[in-house]
């Protein structure tokens, strides 16, 4: 790991910064300025959008300079369940307002098979109907101008 | 062995409906878009096809608009 290496972490995923191979092709700040802001310090802000959005455009990446891990991966301890201490079990789903319905926490998803979905601790489910990765969403919803209403 | 939490839920269950709805079952918190908050056990179903007259909920409009997933 160089000196100038940075790392990001939201809890589930670790996102690390290797600013040697950053050629600023700007990919991932135009594709999520909410996470990748070069204009603030620090310049990742892990809670600024699901970690399947932010896995989705660090792997847009064309050097790597953005790279992640599962935190479960760097350190097994800490999803262990129960042994690891005090831990959130409750399920959380929250309506955003002209957008997904956002769940966190314990829960098992299941498609429209009955097979269980693999997802994330936080996962974003399309409302609007219009998504192209349903049942996750994509943020179609912007585009047709979706209303919760 | 250390401890136990003494509380410790059974996660909540969530269905893609084919066609329709989100099933949210179990016990867990609902934040609706003003923020309010329902907590406990609940059985919800979520409007998926983006034409529901009561969202968040479901009524049934999907069956019109033809949501195919």
């Amino acid at each position: 790991m160089d000196k100038t290496d940075r790392k990001y972490t939201n809890g589930e995923i670790t996102v690390f910064w290797h600013p040697k191979k950053c050629i600023h092709a700007t990919t991932c700040y135009r594709e999520l300025i909410e996470v990748f802001n070069p204009r603030k310090r620090p310049w990742v802000n892990m809670n600024g959008a699901s970690t399947e959005e932010i896995i989705r455009v660090v792997k847009l990446c064309p050097t790597q300079a953005l790279a992640f891990k599962y935190n479960k991966d760097i350190d097994g301890d800490k999803q262990a369940g129960i042994n690891s201490g005090p831990k959130e079990t409750d399920a959380e789903a929250r309506i955003m307002e002209d957008g997904p319905l956002v769940l966190k926490g314990s829960f098992i998803l299941y498609d429209i098979d009955g097979k269980e979905l693999k997802h994330y601790k936080m996962t974003s489910l399309c409302r609007c109907g219009a998504s192209n990765t349903l049942p996750f969403c994509d943020g179609t919803h912007r585009k047709i101008g979706y209303t919760g209403k | 062995m250390q401890e136990k939490e003494t509380t410790v839920h059974q996660p909540a269950e969530v269905r893609i409906l084919k066609d329709g709805p989100i099933m949210i079952k179990g016990t867990f918190a609902f934040k609706d878009s003003s923020g309010k908050i329902t907590k406990g056990e609940q059985e919800l179903y979520i409007c998926r096809c983006g034409g529901s007259s009561t969202k968040p909920w479901c009524d049934n409009t999907h069956k019109k608009i033809g949501l195919a997933y």
